[in-house]
């Protein structure tokens, strides 16, 4: 006798128990799929996060900046292999309606885009900049944002004075970079330090963060000490990090996200095994007698209960499929506010291990007291 | 009998049978109890930052940014700016004649959270000498003031609870060395709390800067903003804007603002649909499962809208139990816990707050519980109201 047809007929004996309990389904791994994204978005961040790179910031933050010829120093150490500044370079538009800042970072671009883990720039690009002084190489999403394009020269009002006084900084957009490992889009520019530096009115020659790539990842921590006891009791001590401890740091921040998300999980859980068992022990209960009629008609007993899990599998696992796709829809929206929301195949199979438990454990009980029911008493019921 | 003695009557009958039906009815109340017990807490973190933002706004207040800044760390105010707007009318002056105004710079201080010793950051706020005439809502709990000239540093008690070395006696290691905590102040519901604060030109002269971030500035009263306002933006000297504290503090911290409330909602919403479905379920389930009963009830003289009523009454009840689950469960669990995220005056600089169960917020899910159970009943109600008794009388 052909199995599957059965189990699908089971299912449809009450539809609208089974539809009712299949968008519970459905919800709950929607919510499931959209916060253990959010776990996954954070976990990405920090595991794309490189630990052969090193970020020497001052070790007061906001104290005076760090003198450029600090960069020689750290060079000099055994083990470095290049060392890019970073110095920020902040803007609005002179329409004062458009609100958020423009940013740019000022280094040495071929340095930063080789150094750089998760940047993506042709060499074209390169070279543009390379050639124009008062070159920006721009994020597409910069561009799209602004309403700028390729070859446009665009004047940037900063809080960072010029040297003439003036506080309009003028920039030629001479190509564009990608950023494929971001998890959100992001709106940055990269510009010359020669260009900005040389034009700035105050704190010239520094640096307010250095990329340091070193050879061994293994040695970030050894190495990030070493570089912050060349600058020890100096007038601008360092905190040097590798990249990966910068973004679990970040994580943290933002608050004890992960407590949360796992708090809510677990609740969802709960509530919704308490469904699942519910709608299976009554779905099985009401039909003791049909398998009964089963047993009686040769099927085994191993048979009967195979024939109840699948049932229960076949009720929790396309709808858990179904919400985790539809939270992967959603996820995009959470996007621009959350910036990573990540339902990754991992993620998917995370929840659908979950709902196989779900069905596997609501099922386990009423199939157990089906499986020892005589066949005599189950004829008789109902 | 009356419709309503009838409702009553088929009520107590349907909720004397809930042990029968425990599984279905379970699932109710631990449904419901899900939605409310995760629902408190989430609010309960949204709008305790959203108060603690918008805290202490004062009309009489007003807050003093260069223009074209939306926030603190955006604007920068020159002293000779800071001495023209004390000096304007419509600031408020005290006793001895001196202009009640505060120019503040905010500096990141690096400091370690207790629950998870990570690090994180807090705003330092230099301050003028009137600060604390300015916001009569805080005062000093321990120690003494802060000397100028001295590197010293009175903490929120807010953020010495939850921060590590931020007892009278400990050093911060900040530009220029360790600065020694010698008092803690409290007060307001706002995020200062959260706050460092030490004398502000004593900050400039340490982090060597030559301009404020902000100035704080009591009116004489609210009246007086909109002409200041509008003699500060006329003075050719100053790019200033002028904001109401609370105008200001309603733009505050958006983005984390905005992150919360989206959070929020959606988490909510998506559980409260769930927990909806999960009613409905089991209010069908509940009403098949008495089919039999119903239809006989109705040939012994029941009317047809008390059986509907009896039945979302059981419902309601149900989701009211459910609440009242989830609520213990919500305070037990966050009722006064302290927690702090990004939101402080810095772009990621720390705001602590407190998770508070408070009445109305209670009293919101328990009306959403409500809501979910009735909608959750009204369908199976209506369905065994209408259901035809012979049948329900032939079925087994």
């Amino acid at each position: 006798m052909r199995f599957l047809p059965l189990v699908w007929a089971g299912l449809w004996r009450r539809p609208l128990r089974s539809i009712l309990t299949a968008i519970c389904i459905v919800i709950a791994f929607v919510l499931l799929g959209l916060l253990e994204g959010v776990n996954a978005g954070f976990a990405r961040a920090i595991a794309n996060a490189h630990r052969d790179f090193l970020v020497t910031n001052t070790r007061v933050r906001g104290g005076a900046p760090m003198p450029i010829s600090a960069m020689a120093e750290i060079q000099s150490l055994p083990g470095v292999k290049e060392v890019a500044p970073r110095a920020y370079f902040m803007g609005r538009d002179r329409d004062p309606s458009l609100k958020s800042s423009i940013v740019a970072i000022a280094t040495y671009p071929e340095l930063f885009f080789q150094m750089l883990p998760g940047l993506r720039v042709t060499p074209a690009a390169l070279e543009a900049l390379r050639a124009d002084r008062a070159g920006v190489l721009a994020t597409p999403a910069l561009l799209d944002a602004r309403g700028w394009k390729v070859g446009d020269r665009i004047t940037v009002q900063s809080m960072t004075a010029k040297i003439d006084g003036s506080t309009d900084w003028t920039f030629d957009i001479v190509g564009t970079f990608d950023t494929p490992l971001a998890n959100a889009p992001a709106y940055f520019g990269v510009i010359n330090y020669a260009y900005y530096d040389g034009y700035r009115a105050s704190d010239r020659g520094t640096a307010e963060m250095f990329y340091v790539h070193i050879a061994d990842p293994n040695r970030a921590v050894a190495m990030s000490a070493a570089i912050d006891r060349i600058f020890a009791n100096s007038s601008h001590e360092t905190r040097t990090r590798s990249q990966q401890a910068r973004a679990e740091l970040q994580a943290k921040q933002m608050g004890d996200v992960e407590f949360f998300t796992d708090a809510i999980m677990v609740a969802v859980l709960f509530t919704l095994a308490f469904l699942t068992a519910n709608t299976l022990r009554q779905a099985l209960h009401e039909r003791a007698r049909e398998f009964a009629v089963l047993k009686a008609t040769g099927y085994s007993g191993v048979r009967v209960l195979s024939l109840a899990y699948a049932e229960a599998l076949l009720l929790c696992l396309p709808p858990a499929a179904l919400g985790l796709l539809i939270a992967r829809l959603l996820a995009p929206l959470a996007k621009a506010d959350i910036g990573a929301v990540v339902v990754s195949p991992r993620v998917a199979a995370a929840g659908l291990i979950c709902a196989a438990c779900l069905a596997l454990l609501g099922a386990a009980l009423p199939a157990r007291s089906l499986a020892r029911m005589p066949i005599a008493a189950a004829l008789g019921k109902g | 009998m009356s419709l309503p003695s009838q409702a009553a009557a088929l009520t107590a009958n349907g909720l004397r049978h809930v042990p029968q039906r425990l599984g279905g009815s379970l699932v109710v109340v631990v449904g419901i109890a899900g939605v409310v017990a995760v629902l408190i807490p989430v609010l309960a973190m949204y709008l305790g930052f959203r108060a603690t933002l918008r805290g202490d706004g004062r009309d009489d207040r007003a807050i003093v940014l260069s223009r074209a800044a939306e926030d603190e760390s955006e604007s920068s105010l020159s002293r000779d700016a800071v001495a023209v707007v004390a000096n304007a009318p419509g600031v408020r002056r005290d006793a001895s004649g001196e202009p009640l105004v505060s120019a503040e710079v905010i500096l990141p201080a690096p400091v370690a959270r207790k629950r998870d010793h990570s690090d994180v950051s807090v705003t330092m706020r230099g301050v003028g000498a009137q600060y604390f005439a300015l916001r009569p809502e805080l005062r000093l709990i321990a120690g003494r003031m802060f000397r100028p000239g001295n590197q010293e540093l009175v903490v929120g008690a807010a953020a010495r609870a939850q921060f590590e070395g931020l007892d009278i006696g400990n050093q911060v290691r900040l530009q220029d060395g360790d600065w020694t905590v010698v008092g803690v102040f409290a007060g307001g519901n706002g995020s200062r709390e959260s706050e460092l604060i030490t004398d502000a030109t004593t900050a400039m002269a340490a982090y060597k800067l030559d301009s404020f971030n902000s100035m704080t500035v009591a009116l004489s009263s609210p009246g007086a903003l909109a002409p200041l306002r509008e003699r500060l933006a006329a003075d050719a000297r100053l790019f200033v804007v002028v904001r109401s504290e609370p105008e200001y503090l309603e733009g505050a911290a958006s983005g984390v603002n905005r992150l919360l409330r989206l959070v929020t909602y959606a988490i909510g919403s998506i559980m409260a649909l769930g927990a909806l479905f999960a009613a409905l379920n089991s209010m069908y389930a509940a009403v098949a499962s008495r089919a039999t009963e119903v239809a006989t009830l109705r040939a012994i003289g029941f009317a047809a809208p008390a059986v509907a009523i009896a039945l979302l009454a059981e419902a309601l009840l149900l989701a009211l139990a459910g609440a009242a689950l989830g609520v213990a469960l919500a305070y037990a669990g966050f009722n006064g816990v302290t927690i702090s995220t990004l939101g402080g005056a810095l772009f990621d600089s720390q705001l602590v707050y407190s998770l508070s169960v408070s009445v109305p917020l209670v009293a919101g899910t328990i009306g959403l519980a409500c809501a979910l159970g009735l909608a959750g009943g009204l369908l199976p109600a209506i369905r065994a109201s209408r259901a035809s008794i012979a049948e329900g009388l032939h079925e087994k």
